[in-house]
């Protein structure tokens, strides 16, 4: 455009302020969309606001939006200079045609400067009441954000009653903008500390809701769902009214809906006694679900963690539906871990065949993440389901027989866990494991199978040579392997002491000596010490009973799966975190936490309460075991021995934490973490949060329970810890 | 509870376009650019970072998460603060790509840019500065944002433009019912039902398969005039289980007799979407696959060599577009083959992945691809599994049909057509 005009050039922003003021509209216009281009592309146009100012009054609908456009960008830079519009926003709000009153109005809300604020509210009152659905619908939106700027307005002009009111208004589209607007108003209002009666569902306006439920666009339909959602029935009749109406929604196309209504359903669920009705919406809840699996694979992921959540709770829910979860080779890693998980939760005596052959599958596939994860699902199968654990104990064989390195350290960690659920029962595989030794590098795989050595050292005609080849090497090792060792020999010396005398020696000399970390450090004296003062109770101690693992049914614990099946749909339930661990919006601060504790007739407020309790409740319980065994028959706690089983875990779930963002998938994680975050799990499992501290903790249980204050603290931390 | 604003980037991860946010801190948007474009890059796949980022924020307290998803080539970005539902962003960003498809026909990068005032209009019009969508009915937004046609470009070059501008609907949203216009005027009505089904299977070694399911989508396009009430019923709706439909159609008549009755929009829009369960009773319901794939592989050292024969199960159609695909594995250094049929095949090297494609498979005809890959990795890890992709025209698995369609309300007779399309993605396991 005119490159010959200016030899001296000024610059674009200079042609363009000299096109901005034509005298020809078209030649003004098309300035006016080539200030937007720059804008667009980051390039600073603020200079031009007064020349794009006095294009703002123009019968052009089009050119009225770019002008508007221009200014909302540049509004916070240039409050001043908008005072000048303001006259003609004010104008525009009385104009015949609806659009231009809307487009005004709806301008003046996104401005965000404060003098043009106090402006706002006559015009506001005025199209709050207009004829037109589409001037109402964007005036009550507009109060949203006037609430957000300057709350003492909304309440001096009654604009809260007239939305109020707006709820009956005859257009369902109103409807919805009016509920997404109170609903804002009402966050906003929790959120700075108000009392917030803003949007109080009363029974009147939830039968208005239901109403405009059906009518309106998919949009407010969700911001009505989640109103709904919001709403404590009166009695289990309205409650299952409730139900009732939303069900239809799950037919919806947008997905979002579906998932809303998902919610809503879920929440009012709990006050329906009804084993038929509850069965009845399980049942209608099932195809949308599994309907939401044909989309994009963002929309999977999101669906399938939900679902997830769901299972936790209602395992019955899609008992039958597990070959949907059967992964395709182009499915994103992300959607596949998913999509893993949940085929073990659903697995069951009818479908595990299928099951491992899929599973068998995977694990020859290229993605090494994803085929870790298959081989894990492997083994949580075989724990999950007794019959089957043969086939899966063969089906790892299989796998161990390919000689491919991650596989086998894979198996060879997963086999570890089979053992520890079905102790003494497949030890025909032990000579298939120990002659993998040598392709072993990772920890996690080498700890496995030198404790699987340990445990069945009695059998293992050359435990000794093979534990000698890691005793060897035993300060180049990590630590879990070296603890996994010194467990292992003592374990070895324990039971065929013959043999074994020099090998003990050694390890344990080069434990307190030469090793630097010092949790190997202690347990190599704590061993040394039993072995030397009493044999006997070191037998006790090191080759105790221990109780086989289970597969918790929850990942989370019971009252924040709750809290979390309240929010389904959410990003809470997406991340499986209660939402304070990560959105901000000042709904983490200590007052806020502190008022919720004052009402306890806040749901969250008693689930964290309740969650509190059992972490308390389950402290105490392994305290009790303690203070029994040791009283009892002076055997040393079992808890210690416990630390012989679980060595391995912690670092485990390091190792797998860096493979995986999401370690509630990880089999042995869970392990290290079941009883920190699943209270429901039996009480000898239950044992094991001690195990940490077990290993720098000496035997007596004075000292036992004075480590145990900080785990009561683990389940919160554990929950609340940030991603 | 809504999203914070979409922001549009091109491949190379830089804003086309971006929503206003009302957000004070304006670093807000370019926070969430960069967090995505960090993990789009330290990513091993780009298609494997999570849907859902985590983006800490600069002050502490509000964190904030960040939703995306890759379209074409470009990626759709909605920052969302607060607990919401991150569906709700993703519904919003494919609502967004189908409306800017109706403008603009084909998108990308550059049409965006070309008509980034429309694309602007329609962001103002969609999506409130507060997050909330607002007019996302296609019918309803063509009353207030011009699209951009040959006519406009015309006479804006003549500079006549003014003529042709105010042709907006003065009177919008008049119309009763939200997704269809008031007024609506045709010479010729007429309305055109598709039935668009895909096959996605996985089948194992032995041809058999494991999973498969058909999901169906009923799209139609409506040039009806005034206010007309249908009533549509299919000839065996019984096997369409898994229904979705769009808001117009009447959920309780379909509960009842399995019909659909509905006002429908007007123009293109998809009035279901349904899974299709050939015999109800029975849990091993499936289609069968309409193709067979036979792989003999030998894997050596640096390489391996193939022969696959493809065999179509159809006796009187033909299949069209097929294509399959294996990924060679990491390493894959090039591959030579020979295919019957005049077939083509290609070895791609940004996606290590062989690609045979035969535009056209006769009914039972049977066609061959034989040939060695060579790779730097000494043991090839190739995929177990080919992707398969074909297409049928005129056909649907679950032989849908329009046993009737009733119009009420209106005294026209229209004319009605309905087609069937089907597709498969299969996997094949060797």
């Amino acid at each position: 455009m005119s490159g010959f005009r200016a030899p001296p050039r000024k610059g674009e922003n200079f042609e363009l302020s000299a096109d901005l003021n034509s005298e020809y509209r078209e030649k003004r216009k098309d300035a006016i969309k080539k200030v937007i281009a720059n804008m667009t592309v980051q390039k600073d146009v603020s200079g031009l606001f007064p020349d794009v100012l006095k294009n703002m009054q123009t019968d052009d609908l089009e050119q009225k939006k770019l002008v508007y456009l221009y200014l909302m960008n540049y509004a916070k830079t240039q409050p001043e200079l908008v005072i000048l519009a303001v006259n003609t926003f004010v104008k525009d709000t009385d104009d015949p045609n609806p659009l231009v009153r809307a487009l005004a109005i709806r301008t003046m809300g996104c401005l965000r400067a404060e003098k043009i604020i106090d402006y706002l509210c006559d015009p506001l009152q005025k199209c709050l009441r207009d004829d037109n659905p589409y001037v109402r619908k964007t005036a009550a939106l507009c109060v949203a954000k006037l609430y957000d700027l300057k709350p003492e307005l909304v309440l001096e002009n009654g604009f809260l009653e007239t939305l109020q009111e707006m709820i009956a208004d005859s257009n369902p589209m109103v409807v919805a903008n009016t509920v997404a607007a109170l609903s804002d108003i009402h966050t906003a209002a929790t959120a700075a500390g108000t009392s917030s009666d803003a949007f109080q569902i009363t029974s009147v306006i939830l039968n208005k809701l239901l109403v405009a439920l059906n009518e309106c666009s998919e949009w407010g339909r969700v911001a009505i769902l989640n109103a709904l959602a919001r709403y404590e029935t009166v009695d289990e009749k309205e409650s299952e009214h409730i139900c009732e109406r939303v069900v239809p929604q799950f037919q919806h196309a947008n997905a979002s809906v579906v998932l809303a209504a998902v919610k809503v359903v879920m929440i009012h669920m709990r006050h329906v006694h009804s084993e038929n009705l509850t069965k009845q919406f399980l049942r209608k809840m099932a195809p949308p679900l599994v309907t939401l699996l044909s989309n994009p694979p963002e929309v999977q992921w999101v669906a399938l963690r939900n679902i997830n959540l769901l299972l936790q709770k209602r395992p019955e829910l899609l008992s039958n539906e597990m070959r949907v979860f059967f992964c395709k080779y182009n499915d994103p890693l992300f959607v596949k871990v998913e999509k893993l998980d949940i085929m073990v939760r659903l697995a069951g005596e009818n479908n595990v065949d299928a099951l491992l052959s899929e599973l068998k599958e995977y694990a020859s596939e290229v993605d090494v993440d994803f085929v870790r994860k298959s081989i894990k699902a492997i083994g949580q199968t075989a724990i999950k389901i007794d019959v089957a654990a043969e086939r899966c104990v063969n089906v790892l064989l299989e796998l161990i027989g390919t000689r491919v390195s991650y596989v086998v350290q894979e198996a060879v960690v997963v086999m570890k866990d089979i053992f520890r659920k079905y102790p003494a029962t497949y030890e025909g595989v032990i000579p298939t494991l120990c002659a993998n030794l040598d392709e072993l590098d990772e920890p996690e795989a080498k700890a496995s199978l030198i404790w699987i050595i340990g445990e069945y050292a009695n059998k293992i005609d050359n435990a000794d040579e093979l534990l000698s080849i890691f005793v060897d090497t035993f300060t180049e090792e990590s630590y879990p392997v070296q603890l996994q060792t010194l467990t292992a020999v003592v374990k070895l010396f324990l039971q065929k002491p013959d043999g074994s005398q020099g090998l003990v020696q050694r390890v344990l000399n080069t434990a307190t000596k030469d090793c630097d970390s010092p949790d190997v450090r202690d347990r190599a004296y704590i061993y040394w010490r039993l072995l030397s003062t009493d044999p006997g109770a070191a037998k006790a101690v090191v080759l105790s009973h221990r109780p086989p693992i289970t597969l918790p049914r929850t990942t989370v614990s019971q009252p924040l799966l709750e809290e979390l099946l309240g929010e389904i749909s959410s990003l809470a339930s997406v991340y499986h975190k209660p939402a304070e661990t990560f959105v901000g919006r000042g709904r983490v601060g200590i007052d806020t936490v502190q008022r919720k504790d004052l009402e306890p007739a806040d749901e969250r407020s008693a689930a964290q309460k309740a969650l509190q309790t059992v972490a308390a409740g389950q402290q105490s319980e392994n305290l009790l075991d303690f203070a029994d065994d040791g009283a009892g028959d002076g055997q040393q706690p079992s808890g210690l021995a416990a630390t012989t089983v679980l060595a391995s875990t912690p670092a485990a779930v390091n190792i797998l934490s860096g493979t995986s963002s999401n370690p509630l998938d990880d089999l042995v994680s869970i392990f290290g973490s079941a009883s920190m975050t699943v209270p429901s799990t039996q009480p000898p499992t239950s044992a094991t949060p001690l195990v940490g501290f077990g290993f720098a903790a000496p035997a007596t249980p004075s000292v036992l329970q004075a480590a145990s204050p900080p785990v009561q603290q683990a389940p919160q931390d554990d929950l609340l810890g940030l991603f | 509870m809504a999203i914070d604003g979409l922001i549009i980037l091109d491949f190379a991860g830089r804003p086309i376009i971006q929503s206003g946010f009302r957000s004070a801190a304006p670093a807000y948007p370019l926070l969430h650019i960069d967090a995505l474009n960090n993990a789009l890059s330290t990513a091993a796949r780009p298609d494997d970072v999570d849907p859902v980022l985590y983006v800490p924020s600069l002050n502490i307290d509000s964190p904030s998460a960040c939703c995306h998803a890759r379209v074409g080539d470009m990626r759709f970005v909605c920052p969302v603060s607060g607990d919401i539902d991150p569906l709700y962003a993703f519904a919003f960003q494919q609502t967004f790509v189908d409306i800017l498809r109706e403008y603009f026909g084909h998108i990308s990068a550059e049409t965006l840019k070309d008509n980034f005032d429309v694309v602007y209009q329609l962001l103002e019009e969609t999506l409130d500065s507060g997050g909330h969508p607002l007019t996302t009915s296609q019918n309803a937004l063509r009353d207030i944002v011009l699209p951009p046609s040959l006519l406009n470009k015309v006479l804006s070059v003549a500079g006549v433009s003014g003529l042709a501008a105010p042709s907006t609907n003065p009177q919008p949203f008049a119309s009763p019912i939200p997704w269809r216009k008031a007024g609506v005027r045709y010479n010729n009505n007429e309305i055109y039902f598709d039935v668009v089904e895909t096959l996605d299977a996985i089948v194992n070694k032995n041809g058999m398969p494991v999973v498969s399911n058909v999901w169906g989508r009923v799209e139609s396009n409506c040039k009806l005039s005034g206010t007309p009430d249908l009533l549509l019923t299919f000839n065996n709706s019984h096997s369409l289980t898994d229904c979705s439909f769009h808001p117009c159609v009447r959920l309780q008549r379909w509960a009842r007799d399995k019909t659909l009755s509905f006002v429908p929009p007007d123009g293109r829009f998809n009035l279901m979407e349904y899974r299709f369960a050939p015999t109800s009773a029975s849990s091993m319901h499936q289609v069968a696959v309409p193709l067979a794939l036979r792989c003999v592989m030998t894997l050596e050292e640096h390489g391996g060599s193939f022969d696959l024969t493809l065999t179509s199960r159809l006796t009187t159609r033909s299949m069209e577009n097929v294509t399959v695909e294996l990924y060679l594995g990491e390493g894959a250094s090039g591959a030579s083959c020979v295919a019957s049929h005049n077939a083509s095949w290609s070895f791609e090297m940004k996606t290590l992945s062989l690609r045979w494609e035969l535009k056209d498979v006769s009914p039972s005809g049977s066609y061959t691809l034989r040939g060695s890959f060579t790779s730097t990795a000494v043991i090839p890890r190739l995929s177990r599994a080919f992707r398969v992709h074909f297409e049928i025209m005129k056909h649907s698995f679950s032989a849908l049909k329009i046993d009737q369609l009733k119009l009420t309300g209106e005294l026209y007779k229209p004319y009605k057509g309905m087609r069937g399309k089907s597709a498969g993605n299969l996997e094949w396991r060797w």
